[in-house]
């Protein structure tokens, strides 16, 4: 019989200490996992939120406030950085783009966040990550929205359908604007980011929701009838298609009595595209607009050219824009500068020194939380110690019955410090398959709530460096009372006593 | 087979020696009844001779060796091949089945296995053999240790000295927890077991009632020059 059985038998013959023993490593061995694997997909989405942007600029509040809520869509944000201020800085020289944000309403418990096409061309994320579709486009009027994915996917939206952003935050809104729709044209692919969270609509889009009384809102943006159309005239033509042509509430009809095809869909044609096809029309290929295309990116994906409509409108204030330079080294220059900015306030914060500081921050509660899981750890592997100490004494006679058959201490020595290498790692294993089963139970709702995304991967290089840590720590604590036994069984030799 | 000379021995912290043992021979086959009264040393002296203990002076030769010559290791093994124990009760080890505590000491000890194996057989095999020798039936083999009368367990740690033929078995009180019956049944059994292949018996008691059954008698207090003064 190898040693090792014996150590399993004699714990088996103790299986209620043992098993406690066991399961309350276990339990600890879990709690570290998955603090660990929170705290590090956390820090790890957290830093991939946003890249590629070397100012963020806002009004002037604190640099994690301005972060918060430009990135994170945290805290309030309300629009006040003006548009000329906005005009002027990104027309500076060594600005190569700029994405301007108005944030402040929702859409059933999402940031609704305007701006205009460069976002979906500039915005970065991860690494330097571009937005990419799922499916359909970026919108090209004040009609139009793209989602983020989890919206599309919590809220069961589709491509072509209406939708109605409603005015200031939270779920239920004072201000539903329900003749206003927009149909969605857009669903991002997951970025794991609060990106995925957002509904995006045409700066244009807030301001009508804002400021327009209800009548002439709801034609705000509405896309030119022709191609010919210049980008220029969106004044105008607002108030001229209400008059001209009746709308009622729906986007996808309002071309229908013009062209007298009643498809139905929401893709409509240009003229000089003779519609003598009556029922196919979102299959048509000129015209596809890639809904039915997954992961096409969004530039790629040209919309026909008469729905181009105005998507900025004339805002005075947006919340925040994000700035990208022609080169890193005018960033300090350039922060300089606008914070110095003489027509108003501003505030232009580096958004990579911004999150490691936020991160610092956090990273108290995150080494509170490590301390924490690590004593309980170490209180687990303290209890074995004093179980198997305990136990020492009740089992001198065992030892002294092996030692009288030949058993040299030594074997006595490996017996008692194996039994702590086996419940330690029996520890571990339960540990590291509750911890699976924690985090299959506890990813929705991380993902749904903190926007933490965890997988179910195998353990890190890490996980695997603190497993190992707890096995080396649980076979020091064996040594403790195999060298007991050991001497135990030298100076007691056979003679059993009790 | 055994010669002690001038044995010493003092438990470690004691300022009196426990065993002053001038001159003790026993020879090969022989069945001994080692007698002393409680506290004597009796206990001590098998600790010495099973090698578990070493003396701090004088030889102790045992198969022709000197027990006090040999290191730690070697003692243990020497224990392991040539010397069965049983003790005064609670012999065995609870999680384990009884043939698997008959066969305990085989895993310590090559040379035992090997005898064994010269048997023609397994492990396991001449553990039953021994214990139907024993007049233990097969039906108590499935059984746990803890189920089994203290006769029964004492038969069961006879069996586990005697496997593989150690040469010189010691026996520290094995009967005091038995009645007088079972007792002199249990010696008989012991004695036709050792006389099959010429085993030498250590047998220690306090009873001296039991010395007729044996070939030599010794009182510990003939032999030892320690002046008891408790
Ligand atoms: N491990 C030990 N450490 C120190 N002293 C011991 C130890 N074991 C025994 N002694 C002492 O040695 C002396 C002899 O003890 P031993 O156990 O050999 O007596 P014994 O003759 O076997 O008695 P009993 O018949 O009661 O078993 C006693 O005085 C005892 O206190
Ligand atoms: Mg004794």
């Amino acid at each position: 019989m190898q040693l090792i059985t014996l150590a399993t038998k004699s714990m088996f013959n103790r299986k209620a200490s043992v098993l406690l023993t066991l399961f309350t490593i276990a339990i600890s061995v879990m709690l570290l996992l998955t603090i660990e694997r929170v705290r590090q997909e956390a820090k790890s989405s957290f830093s991939n939120t946003v890249s590629g942007t070397d100012l963020i600029v806002g009004a002037r509040s604190g640099d994690i406030q301005l972060l918060l809520s430009s990135v994170f869509r945290i805290g309030h944000a309300n629009n006040s950085v003006s548009w000329d201020s906005y005009q002027d800085i990104k027309s500076q020289r060594g600005v190569s783009w700029a994405i301007p944000i108005s944030l402040g309403d929702s859409h059933k418990g999402h940031a609704v966040l305007g701006t205009d096409s460069a976002y979906f061309e500039h915005f970065r994320y991860g690494k330097k990550q571009n937005l990419a579709f799922a499916a359909g486009r970026a919108f090209v009027n004040a009609q139009e929205v793209v989602l983020g994915s989890e919206v599309a996917s919590k809220m069961h939206y589709q491509l072509g359908q209406q939708i109605v952003i409603s005015h200031g935050m939270g779920n239920t809104s004072f201000h539903h604007h329900d003749d206003n729709p927009m149909t969605i044209v857009g669903i991002l692919a997951p970025t794991g980011t609060p990106v995925d969270k957002t509904v995006h609509v045409p700066l244009a889009a807030i301001e009508a929701m804002h400021s327009q009384p209800k009548s002439a809102s709801r034609m705000i943006g509405k896309p030119k009838q022709s191609a010919a159309h210049s980008h220029s005239d969106t004044d105008e033509h607002d108030q001229n298609h209400t008059d001209e042509h009746g709308h009622n509430d729906s986007h996808d009809h309002e071309h229908a009595n013009e062209h007298k095809h009643n498809d139905g869909h929401d893709h409509d044609h240009a003229d000089e595209h003779g519609h003598n096809h009556s029922h196919d029309h979102d299959h048509s290929d000129e015209h596809d607009h890639g809904h039915d295309k997954p992961d096409t990116v969004a530039v790629t994906v040209p919309a026909p050219a008469h729905l181009h409509g105005d998507l900025i409108g004339e805002p005075k204030q947006i919340t925040a824009f994000l700035m990208g330079l022609d080169s890193p080294l005018y960033t300090l220059q350039t922060r300089r500068n606008i914070n110095n900015y003489k027509a108003e306030p501003l505030l232009a914060i580096m958004p990579g020194v911004t999150l490691r500081e936020l991160w610092r921050m956090l990273g108290l509660v995150e080494k509170i939380l490590l301390l924490f899981s690590g004593v309980v750890v170490l209180i687990s592997l303290l209890g074995m110690l004093t179980t198997l100490l305990a136990t020492l004494n009740q089992r001198r006679r065992e030892l002294a019955i092996l030692r009288s058959v030949g058993a040299r201490p030594r074997h006595i020595f490996t017996l008692m410090s194996s039994e702590a290498i086996l419940i330690t790692a029996a520890g571990c294993a339960l540990g590291i398959a509750l911890f699976y089963a924690l985090i299959a139970l506890a990813q929705g709702t991380l993902q749904s709530q903190f926007g933490i995304s965890l997988s179910i991967s195998l353990l890190s290089h890490y996980e695997l460096m603190l497993i190992g840590v707890i096995m080396a720590a649980g076979t020091l604590m064996g040594i403790l009372p195999a060298t007991r036994a050991y001497f135990y069984s030298l100076s007691d030799g056979m003679s059993i006593k009790l | 087979m055994l010669e002690i000379n001038d044995l010493i021995f003092r438990w470690p912290g004691q300022t009196d020696a426990t065993l002053n043992i001038p001159k003790l021979e026993v020879a090969a086959g022989e069945r001994v009844f080692l007698h002393g009264p409680s506290g004597s040393g009796k206990s001590t002296l098998l600790g010495l001779l099973s090698g578990v203990n070493k003396p701090e002076s004088g030889s102790i030769r045992l198969l022709g060796k000197d027990l006090a010559q040999l290191s730690d290791a070697a003692r243990d093994k020497f224990r392991a091949d040539h010397i069965g124990t049983i003790f005064q009760n609670f012999n065995l080890l609870p999680y384990l089945s009884p043939i698997e505590n008959v066969t305990l000491g085989c895993h310590f000890s090559r040379s035992r296995t090997e005898r064994v194996k010269a048997s023609g057989n397994t492990l396991t095999q001449q553990g039953e053999q021994l214990l139907q020798q024993l007049g233990l039936d097969p039906s108590i083999m499935a059984r746990s240790v803890a189920q089994l009368s203290i006769g029964q367990q004492q038969r069961v740690a006879a069996a586990r000295a005697f496997i593989g033929q150690p040469e010189l078995i010691i026996a520290d009180e094995p009967t005091s927890a038995l009645d007088a019956d079972n007792r002199n049944a249990f010696i008989e059994l012991l004695f036709k077991e050792a006389s099959q292949y010429g085993a030498t018996i250590l047998f220690v008691s306090h009873d001296s009632s039991l010395a007729a059954m044996f070939d030599k008698y010794l009182s510990l207090s003939d032999i030892n020059e320690v002046v008891q003064c408790s």
